[in-house]
């Protein structure tokens, strides 16, 4: 409001406790002191440097007159300069205060994701929308500069402050130049290595605002994280291109679970979905290609000889001495933590003896090795023999248990799903999404199975019934979310209940006006 | 590598805390050199200056540090002779002050308020009534408003009903120096002893001013007294003697106190350039915030020139009746803002104004809001409807209703395109801390018993009140957690637990909570997490925490393990069921308190969690290893991770951990649509997340990795022999 009084250079550090903010803080202190500017700056840390959200502000004067300024300890909304984030949701988080203004504020923030543990616990995909936060900080701040500066770190071998300081200084709001700040970090080896990713970040940054590079790389970035390459599959090459990929990306899948059969089966099931298609209609594709995919996924269940067979596959000893950074030289033991329930076993055995030892087990019999946790190493002799001869046991399977009832609850799914497609297209496209539900082991699973059923007996089954699918679409939907909210299902029960009494109500005669005006 | 790059989590949080040599040379500073740094070292440092023989006090954020350095400082100070003490709680902090009551030496104590001063007050009561001979300080760090951990209470009342005097600098380090050193002779003019509040962003701001040279005592533990002093029963707080003091209080010290802060210009008169006939009396911490709303407003440059007049109050116990009579002066109105509610100062104003049969106009909570942290943007609003009612040609011109709109439009307008609300991000549990696998354990065992009373406490583990596990009933104080469920325990079927740390548990809770419960022959059950330290508080030391023997023995094991400090009290006061269980063993921890809640034993049961606290862990194992890596040695580090393809991404290990390093990423399967769950590099390898994917029957996904640096011969014959077996070539 008052222009033409100089106020200070206001920057908010926005970081998680732990990761370094204050280090920034000292050092962008030190650069402003070593200018000859007055500085002063504060933070909160408080039990939030245990990985909480937290902040640090600095106000910088450039003042010729030897009057002590008064600077605040507090930023003031609307009224920062300079917003530097160190984690995506965090820029968000200042955002949402109303730190960032259209008119003054440059945003440096880091593009990287810390999930936060609300996001991290939900059943399904928690994760707080990463393009709203870049759409309002594209709108709202009056420069922005995002970029992934912990993979920069990374990259440099050194900490995001480093990074972040770096890719202040680049962003140019910095009132000196970039050498007083790579100065400012000290010296050492350590130091050494913050200003390689200072200068990093400082390039990157510097690249940004020279035109839309950024745009490209961000491009690339997700390009990278697109599906490989698919194999072309002649007969489908008419198909939509999304529903082509999931379904070469699902035969492989079953193939690889079972054998070229199996895929067969995979084939001839999404016939029977693509035999009842309006090509035309791009939601029914999308119900169609959910449908596919949940197929795949489901076809391919997790038994104790795929998961066997998955933990002693060469490339995957590989990523995980990728991931553990396990250099040339070094010697890697990998140990599993194996609990199998006597469920497990008697479903990838053949459906008798299943059948066989469950009642047993539920007369009270024992079994041995079950129902204890297992240590083995999969990567030595014992552990990967007892491995391979478990992963062996897919040439059982399809004699098991499991498999026979899989199968019967996958048609099931399909007859009702082909002939939803043909109803509504809206309904199916929440039935094509149902089998979401069913994942995870042991009472993972059987929670899951719970709310399938649930769902099956409780909407899918009466909507078809009654031919009401375009009126149950939306509460399918309810349903799957409802499910997916926490892990005792009060949210289904609940929602469940209302359905149940609803109808109830809806099918009294009489009452229909009553249940109009409520609903 | 342990110290491999990571962005989450202690493992760059871990030098802060460590060292404070930096910190103890700017304590030496001498006459005319700068002192940088932030505000509560240089409190530290003002304490020398002053010529203190002795510092207490209990930590707490936002003094922590005051402590920290001035223990570590312990030889340095010693020399000087400046006796320090790391008192077990506030009460001995606040009782080490005795020693000023009969001799004239002056000492300073430090904690956390409200909650210390809370826990202080009996002393600082038996204090006050005698008064003091000795120059007497009480630095006490507010944690007030935003990233607070207590309730939100004005330490304003002790000083009101004890008579003690209360200061309330302005943030800046050249006045919280100056202060700290004129309330030792404050202190001593009126023989009362002084506290000075100082918010948690004036005790962490970084600034400047000229040191001084440090004062030797002349009374201290070099400079003995050979006499104790003599027996004067006027100096006891005991009837009848007490009820002179209270006459003195209000008769001598009183008004000797408000002669020096009016002799010695302590409140800051800041004249208006402009507005004469209105002004504005501030506590001195909002000083600073108040000027940026005036600037704001137009009203005020950033060097602190002023349209309106301030009267800075630094001392805002007793104030200084002639200071305000002379303000108001020639004024038609006046604002007060005073943070906090009730409004003490404003009351106490307008007493002043009244007697003096004044009728200026005095305005304060009736337009600023009662309770919650005054910040810019408050008292901007508030001045602007100061100014509208009582000098409506400037404040009718004012533009903080643009600005309360602006900022209005700006978070609507940020709500719109951020879409969800912002996810809450609490601290919580550091990575492969020891206290999180006991609370796994909880949860597991309440799905097998049922939900059961759960009473909180102070300390890390109140991070347990947050997602993923949701535990807590009440919160009563620190150690406080068994006492809080006395009754409670009388009406539930089901036994009530109370879960305190080793640091509640010495504060208090072996007091309030075990010796009460033992005395009335109660049922109940406890929790101790052994950590070894108060880790929420910057992992101080306690009578328990392991000596340097058990650490150099333990090495890279938990050194509590065989620190048996908790047990032996506890045997000794009369606990008859007792269980230590390490609490990375999950399945153990779990049958362990499914005995405590199913037993037929009637009496106290408690369990010590046993299991060190991995920040300090780490911090002794860091260099161990960085040494034997530099040496070549054979080193092995452990980390635990996820396999993509088994993850369905139901998340049930994360609702059972909540390490910082489990979380999720976007599947690579383009199958999946659920983001799986990821180990990132920054795991340690504590274990918990194989005990609970067996504790728990989770998922077979969890993989350990055990990765051996500079294998020996042993090590790689091993894996070439095995390699050659399963084809899985390693070397």
């Amino acid at each position: 409001m008052n222009q033409t009084r100089h106020p200070p250079l206001r920057i908010l550090i926005a970081a998680l406790g732990g990761e370094g903010g204050g280090t920034l803080m000292n050092w962008i202190l030190a650069a402003a002191r070593a200018t000859g500017r007055k500085a002063q700056s504060t933070s909160v840390p408080g039990v939030a440097q245990r990985t909480g959200s937290t902040s640090y502000y600095l106000e910088i004067v450039d003042s010729k007159s030897t009057a002590v300024p008064v600077l605040s300890l507090v930023p003031l909304p609307a009224r920062v300069d300079v917003v530097v984030a160190s984690e995506l949701v965090e820029a968000a988080r200042c955002l949402a205060a109303g730190f960032v203004s259209p008119k003054l504020t440059t945003l440096v923030a880091s593009t990287s994701r810390v999930y936060s543990t609300a996001e991290k616990i939900a059943l399904g995909d928690g994760r707080y929308g990463a393009e709203n936060i870049r759409n309002a900080a594209e709108k709202l701040a009056k420069n922005h500069f995002l970029l992934d500066l912990d993979q920069l770190a990374i990259d440099n071998n050194t900490y995001i402050s480093a990074t972040l300081f770096g890719a202040l200084s680049g962003s140019g709001v910095l009132p000196w130049a970039d050498d007083i700040s790579r100065a400012a970090m000290g010296q050492g080896a350590y130091a050494e290595a913050s200003r390689r990713g200072f200068d990093a970040a400082a390039d990157a940054v510097k690249a940004l605002r020279m035109n839309a590079v950024a745009k490209a790389a961000e491009v690339a970035d997700r390009v990278q994280t697109a599906p490989p390459n698919q194999p072309e599959i002649a007969d489908l090459e008419t198909l939509p291109k999304d529903l082509r990929t999931v379904l070469s990306h699902g035969l492989d899948r079953v193939i690889d679970f079972q054998d070229k059969a199996y895929g067969q089966i995979y084939m001839n099931h999404v016939g029977t979905l693509l035999a009842v298609l309006d090509f035309d209609d791009h939601r029914a594709v999308s119900a169609v290609t959910e449908g596919a995919r949940r197929l795949a996924l489901w076809m391919a269940y997790e038994d104790v000889a795929r998961v066997a067979d998955l933990k002693t596959r060469p490339e995957r000893f590989a990523r995980i001495r990728d991931e553990a950074q396990v250099q040339p030289g070094q010697i890697l033991w990998v140990t599993e933590y194996l609990k199998p329930r006597v469920e497990e076993i008697a479903d990838i055995l053949p459906e008798a003896f299943g059948r066989w030892i469950l009642q047993r087990v539920k007369r009270g019999g024992k079994l041995p090795f079950l129902g204890r946790g297992i240590q083995l190493n999969s990567n030595g002799i014992l552990g990967f023999r007892l491995l391979r001869l478990v992963a062996s046991l897919r040439h059982i399977r399809r004699r098991s248990l499991r498999f026979k009832a899989e199968q019967v609850a996958i048609v099931g799914w399909l007859q009702v799903l082909e002939k939803a497609l043909k109803r509504d297209v809206g309904f199916a496209s929440g039935l094509a999404e149902l089998p979401r539900l069913l994942k995870g082991y042991s009472e993972t699973q059987q929670r899951g199975k719970a709310a399938y059923g649930k769902i099956i007996d409780g909407i899918v089954t009466p909507a078809l019934k009654d031919r009401s699918e375009s009126a149950a679409a939306p509460i399918l939907r309810q349903a799957i979310s409802a499910a997916l909210a926490d892990e005792d299902h009060k949210k289904l029960d609940q929602l469940l209940a209302g359905e149940a009494e609803r109808s109830a109500v809806v099918g009294r005669p009489g009452r229909h006006a009553d249940v109009h005006q409520s609903t | 590598m342990m110290n491999s790059i990571t962005a989450t989590g202690w493992l760059e949080a871990a030098p802060l805390e460590i060292s404070f040599t930096k910190e103890i040379e700017k304590l030496e500073l001498g006459d005319g050199e700068i002192f940088y740094g932030e505000g509560i070292l240089a409190v530290t440092k003002a304490l020398l200056q002053s010529g203190v023989s002795y510092v207490g006090g209990y930590q707490g954020s936002p003094i922590s540090h005051l402590i920290d350095v001035m223990v570590q400082a312990a030889p340095q100070m010693k020399k000087l002779g400046v006796h320090v003490e790391a008192c077990t709680n506030e009460a001995s902090a606040a009782a080490m002050l005795g020693a000023s009551v009969m001799y004239p030496v002056r000492g300073a104590v430090t904690w956390k308020s409200i909650v210390g001063t809370n826990v202080a007050a009996d002393a600082l009561s038996n204090l006050a009534s005698p008064g003091v001979l000795g120059g007497t300080l009480i630095v006490i760090g507010e944690d007030f408003g935003e990233g607070s951990s207590v309730i939100q209470e004005r330490s304003h009342a002790y000083a009101l009903k004890s008579t003690l005097w209360l200061m309330d600098p302005r943030a800046n380090l050249p006045s919280i120096v100056k202060l700290v050193e004129t309330a030792f002779q404050l202190s001593e003019a009126s023989n009362t002893p002084v506290m000075m509040a100082l918010r948690i962003r004036a005790c962490h701001v970084q600034g400047s001013f000229v040191a001084k040279d440090n004062v030797a005592p002349e009374i201290s533990m070099v400079n003995l007294l050979s006499e104790p002093a003599p027996h004067e029963y006027e100096r006891l707080a005991h009837p009848p003697v007490t009820f002179g003091h209270e006459r003195i209080k209000s008769s001598e010290r009183m008004p000797a106190a408000r002669k020096f802060v009016r002799d010695h210009q302590l409140n800051e008169f800041f004249a208006g350039r402009r507005h004469p006939d209105v002004g504005l009396i501030v506590q001195g911490g909002l000083y600073n915030a108040l000027l940026r709303g005036l600037l704001e407003l137009g009203l005020a440059d950033e060097e602190g020139g002023c349209d309106l007049p301030i009267l800075v109050l630094n001392v805002v116990y007793p104030l200084v009746p002639d200071d305000i009579l002379d303000f108001v002066r020639d004024k038609r109105a006046v604002l007060v803002l005073e943070e906090g509610q009730p409004e003490y100062m404003e009351n106490e104003i307008g007493t002043i104004l009244r007697r003096a049969g004044s009728d200026v106009v005095l305005a304060g909570k009736d337009i600023l809001p009662m309770a919650g942290e005054y910040s810019s943007e408050v008292m901007v609003q508030g001045v602007g409807g100061f100014l509208r009612a009582h000098l409506p040609r400037v404040g009718n011109r004012l533009g903080d209703k643009t600005y309360e709109q602006e900022i209005a439009d700006l978070r609507k307008q940020a709500a719109a395109l951020l879409d969800k609300p912002v996810p809450p991000r609490p601290p919580s549990f550091c990575t492969g801390c020891p206290e999180r696998p006991f609370f796994a354990a909880l949860k597991l065992t309440e799905k097998e018993i049922g939900k059961v009373h759960y009473s909180a406490d102070i300390g890390c583990h109140s991070f347990a009140t947050f997602a993923p596990f949701n535990f807590g009933n009440s919160i009563l104080g620190y150690g406080m957690s068994l006492a809080s469920n006395a009754s409670v325990v009388s009406f539930q079927k089901k036994r009530p637990i109370a879960v305190m740390g080793d640091g509640g548990f010495w504060h208090n809770g072996l007091l309030s909570g075990v010796t009460s419960r033992l005395l009335n022959g109660g049922d109940g059950i406890l929790v101790i997490m052994k950590n070894g330290y108060t880790s929420a508080t910057g992992t101080q030391e306690v009578i328990s925490s392991p000596d340097v023997q058990l650490k150099r023995l333990s090495a890279e094991k938990s050194a509590t393990h065989g620190e048996t400090t908790i047990e032996d009290a506890l045997t000794g006061v009369g606990v008859k069921w007792l269980r230590t269980v390490n609490t990375y063993g999950v399945a153990k921890m779990q049958d362990t308190l499914k005995e405590a809640f199913q037993t037929s034993f009637n009496g106290l049961k408690v369990i010590v969690a046993e299991g060190e606290c991995q920040l300090e862990r780490q911090r002794r194992i860091k260099p161990i290893r960085a040494k034997a890596l530099a040496a070549s040695q054979r080193v092995e580090r452990v980390r635990f991770g996820i396999d993509e393809d088994t993850c369905t991404g139901d998340h049930s290990c994360i609702r059972l951990s909540g390490c910082p390093t489990l979380t999720v990423k976007a599947a690579s399967d383009p199958l999946k649509t659920d983001p799986v769950a990821h180990v990132t590099n920054g795991c340690v390898g504590c274990g918990l997340c194989g005990e609970i994917a067996h504790a728990a029957t989770l998922c077979p996904s969890f993989w350990r990795a055990q990765v051996i640096f500079n294998p020996t011969w042993w090590d790689r014959l091993q894996a070439r022999i095995v390699g050659t077996l399963t084809g899985l070539k390693q070397l």
